[in-house]
């Protein structure tokens, strides 16, 4: 029986305004070569000046992943060569990075798994090659950016493990605001190192795998891998200590056809840069910006506030809907439930419809409790939320200005409910006939006939109840 | 101020501007101290300061916009560079003017500037002789009157041996003193932007506008509030050199002897680390060379090979065809003592060494308030015959390197003439004690008179 080791390399680009090293802005998506100065593009005489955000990003993440946080650390220097690394060696951390042993905590399947972090160390990103043909272009952007790699032990076990990692761990990024996590354009990347053994033998041979840019290609790529190594160790041969890519259109690993060559990087410590000491000020800033772990918000949401799970699940996974909804809690004592599905159900919807994220669209924690009340306590008629909210989207006014702009108010008034109940029995001998006749469905054109009286401002319910009761059903 | 009264005008007035260019352009054709010279070009200096229309020349491995940054190297004989270096920037604002970029040993590793790839320069006092290095171009060019003051780096002597071969002062400021954001990296742990003058006034003039903290180089220190005493009533001095020439060893016995005269206590100091300090300062700058060189490749900037047949083949020509064998030795060598595995053995060790010199300064510091050692133990060597090795020149950077591995501030300066060259004397101070040393320096050589080389004039500048 086969025991299978997983560890994980990953690298987020923290969310700094300009580089690692320079004042370059550090924007994502700009004309190549654009954002470039001598110091990152390497020239001669230049020098590196941290980034103090970028140090100050780094111990959150260590501190959040409970790392034991390092009172001095210092910078190395990687040296290996490639046109895409301006100064061919690469500013990192390697004796003294920012944070080491600490764990993270994830959820597989509803079973709670704790994954052990071997570090944290901030290091520079290198910029892009383009190949087309037998030529080659070099776009520098990117080099110099903020990356901070975090290193796990190999305590993951399936492809199911690590896809939950990385999806737990995306969220606790997004939360921390140090990384907007998306994968697709590398703004979280990950490798993965895998091997299997005998149980009881501890680990085997391990491979590399990479380009994989989703977390589902995570779990995928780790299945096919652990299957494969299995299949090459139950033929009695050896699995090859190797990168492989993960190939997303066949669905299987393939090793790298280069050369690979045993790299020594020749670490020595940074001349450049004096090792960084955080001081009470700094850690002070820390700690202000630490935040409740996703998995614990989930956690409280479903115990303490009886959210549902899908409910749970879906506001944790932005901690904008988060800060919202708890924003809204603390304003009034709002039903926590309600206000949850409000924003899940309807205000989600209205979002992606207009195509608007939630901190652009003018929906407040007290533009939101004012529409549940006034929705609760029937002064809206439920039909008419969805096009409030719309207008709070575009227009940016209070739900109750809209209401009452709009004519939304629901009618309460029963005797101009029953007047219009008269009306659309009156009018419809047919209709009647048929429902006394027996066929119940020709009610609801009955009651449609009301709301049409009524332009949209009668209850429907109470519509529908006053015309069985006229009718005698 | 009385201070470069004679230089102020030089360039603002057609008559003295034509003086000036023909009097550089009658020794430049002897000793080609100068990679460029364009008194004009330089239009960033401020109008008004202390150094108002003052004329300098810079090492040409130091970055002044609009000038080429060649570092003495083929590799980077096309560079025109982007920007300019903070001491510069700093001189510029002070109202002084760039007017050429000095000759160098390739990436400073030399000790003749016979390394450069580009010119050969000649020491101003014999055209055989060299002129020093690495800084060998702005030590010649201040000693033979072309500019007042220039700009050097010192990784291990680069500043103070040439111009001791050249006979002109040379500083080599505490490490972190002088921001290094503009000079072009062979040693980072161990360089800094040094001060090359036929004066002390200026050479004190000039450190105390470049020095102080640079947001840009986080490894420059502003000056302490405080600054060390300039008092001076114990000089330490070496106890049994066998190494140094006799003219040397003459000149330090009179050096000892005129200190001496001067009321001072002399003291006897042993480092016994300082027989290491040749093979931990080699160690250790060509460790941080072979990184700090690596950027070089032919891909963003200077020489590209013809041979563009894969990446690999391109990177390993253009490096190839672009440096020179001393920096191609450097290179080797520093990425050997890297090699994990070896690194106890070599990087580590040195850096254990470096330590202990630290520890013996500190320690002889307590006892004395500067040193007196010699600077090289030899004059300026002739080429050809006779000349010394490269390896006999590496082992005799003993005496300055001591001072960049330990971090601590030395100023070289002329003692007199024998043989038709220039002798010097070095004193090293704790951090931040530079203005101890100008003092010293200004009581030295007080009654000294002019140690300038045969054709340097003054009278053209009137």
């Amino acid at each position: 029986m086969y025991q299978s080791f997983i560890g994980l390399e990953i690298h987020i680009h923290l969310l700094t305004k300009t580089k690692a090293f320079c004042g370059c802005t550090s924007e994502f998506g700009a004309p190549p070569n654009t954002h470039i100065c001598p110091v990152c593009l390497g020239y001669p005489g230049v020098l590196p000046a941290a980034n103090e955000e970028a140090m100050r990003m780094s111990y959150m993440v260590a501190k959040i992943l409970h790392c034991t946080l390092s009172p001095k650390c210092y910078f190395d220097r990687k040296n290996y060569f490639y046109p895409d690394m301006t100064k061919n060696y690469q500013i990192s951390q390697f004796h003294d990075p920012v944070g080491r042993d600490g764990y993270f905590d994830i959820e597989v399947e509803g079973e709670h798994k704790r994954v052990r972090i071997h570090d944290v160390h901030l290091e520079e990103d290198a910029g892009k090659m383009i190949h087309s043909g037998k030529t080659s272009l070099c776009d520098y952007n990117r080099a110099g950016t903020s990356l901070l790699e975090i290193v796990t032990e190999p305590d993951l076990v399936t492809g199911k493990d690590a896809e939950a990692f990385i999806r737990e761990f995306r969220r606790m990024v997004r939360h921390l605001g140090v990384c907007d996590g998306n994968m697709e354009e590398g703004s979280l990347r990950c490798d993965a190192n895998v091997s299997i053994n005998l149980q009881g033998q501890g680990l085997g041979t391990k491979t590399e795998v990479k380009n994989l840019n989703s977390a589902r290609f995570v779990r995928k790529a780790l299945e096919y891998e652990i299957k494969r190594q299995k299949r090459v160790l139950t033929k009695g041969e050896k699995v090859i200590q190797e990168t492989r890519l993960w190939d997303g259109d066949n669905n299987v690993t393939a090793g790298m056809r280069t050369k690979e060559k045993a790299h020594d990087y020749r670490y020595f410590p940074e001349p450049d840069m004096p090792p960084f000491c955080p001081d009470d000020a700094f850690m002070a800033a820390v700690d202000e910006r630490m935040v409740e772990l996703p998995l614990a918000k989930k956690q409280r949401y479903l115990n303490d506030l009886k959210l549902s799970l899908d409910a749970a699940e879906f506001l944790v996974e932005d901690s904008k809907f988060c800060d919202l909804f708890e924003a809204a809690l603390a304003l009034e004592s709002s039903e926590p439930k309600l206000v949850a599905n409000w924003l899940c159900g309807d205000v989600q919807g209205q979002l992606k419809r207009a195509d608007v994220s939630l901190e652009e669209s003018h929906i407040s924690a007290g533009r939101l409790n004012e529409l549940v009340g006034l929705v609760e306590s029937g002064k809206l008629l439920r039909g008419k939320a969805k096009e409030v909210i719309e207008l709070i989207i575009n227009d940016d006014k209070d739900p109750a200005v809209i209401v009452k702009e709009q004519g939304f108010e629901q009618v309460l008034d029963e005797s101009q409910i029953d007047d219009w109940v008269k009306q659309a029995i009156d009018g419809n001998p047919q209709a009647v006939e048929q429902i006394q006749a027996g066929n119940k469905k020709t009610l609801s054109f009955l009651v449609g006939q009301v709301m049409r009286f009524s332009k949209g401002k009668a209850d429907p319910k109470k519509a529908t109840e006053k015309l069985e009761q006229a009718l005698g059903l | 101020m009385t201070l470069l009264q004679g230089w102020k005008g030089v360039l603002s007035d057609d008559r003295t501007k034509e003086n000036y260019k023909q009097y550089v352009t009658g020794w430049e054709e002897k000793i080609h101290s100068l990679l460029e010279f364009d008194i004009d070009r330089n239009a960033e200096s401020a109008a008004a300061g202390p150094l108002a229309g003052v004329p300098f020349a810079v090492k040409d491995n130091i970055a002044v916009k609009n000038f080429n940054l060649t570092c003495g190297s083929k590799i980077l004989e096309t560079l025109n560079s982007p920007y300019t270096a903070t001491a510069v920037e700093r001189l510029q604002a002070a109202g002084a003017r760039v007017v050429g970029k000095t000759n160098l040993d390739e990436f400073g590793m030399g000790s003749s500037t016979d390394n450069s790839a580009l010119a050969q320069t000649n020491n101003p006092w014999n055209l055989n002789a060299v002129a020093g290095g690495s800084s060998g171009g702005s030590a010649a060019a201040v000693a033979a009157g072309l500019v007042p003051f220039a700009l050097g780096s010192d990784t291990g002597g680069s500043v103070r041996q040439p111009a001791s071969f050249c006979g002109c002062l040379g500083l080599k400021p505490t490490y972190g003193s002088v921001s290094r954001f503009g000079l072009v990296a062979y040693a980072s742990s161990l360089e800094v932007i040094g001060v090359l003058a036929k004066e002390v006034d200026v050479m004190e003039a000039v450190y105390d506008i470049i020095a102080g903290r640079d947001e840009k180089d986080q490894s420059s220190v502003a000056r302490p509030e405080v600054a060390p005493h300039t008092e001076i009533k114990k000089v330490g001095v070496l106890r049994q050199i066998a190494e140094l020439s006799p003219a040397i060893e003459a000149a330090y016995q009179a050096a000892i002897e005129q200190v001496k005269s001067l009321g001072l206590e002399v003291v006897e100091i042993d480092i016994p680390a300082l027989d290491y300090v040749v093979p931990a300062y080699y160690t250790i700058a060509t460790a941080e060379a072979s990184a700090n060189l690596a950027r070089y490749t032919g891909i963003r900037y200077g020489h590209r090979t013809a041979d563009d047949s894969s990446m690999e083949q391109m990177v390993a020509a253009s490096r190839n065809e672009g440096f020179g064998d001393e920096v191609k030795l450097r290179i080797l060598l520093g990425t050997y003592v890297l090699r994990s595995g070896f690194q106890d053995q070599y990087y580590i060790r040195a850096q254990k060494i470096r330590t202990a010199i630290r520890n013996g300064f500190d320690e002889a510091f307590q006892a004395v308030d500067v040193m007196l050692t010699p600077v090289f133990p030899t004059q300026s060597f002739l080429r050809g015959e006779g000349e010394l090795t490269p390896f006999q020149q590496k082992l005799a950077d003993k005496f300055t390197a001591a001072a960049n591995l330990a971090g601590i501030p030395a100023l070289t300066y002329p003692t007199g003439v024998a043989g038709g060259l220039p002798t010097a004397m070095q004193l090293l101070a704790p951090d931040f004690a530079e203005h101890r040393m100008f003092e010293l320096v200004r009581r030295l050589t007080d009654e000294q008179g002019n140690i300038a080389p045969v054709g340097y004039d003054e009278g053209w500048r009137k």
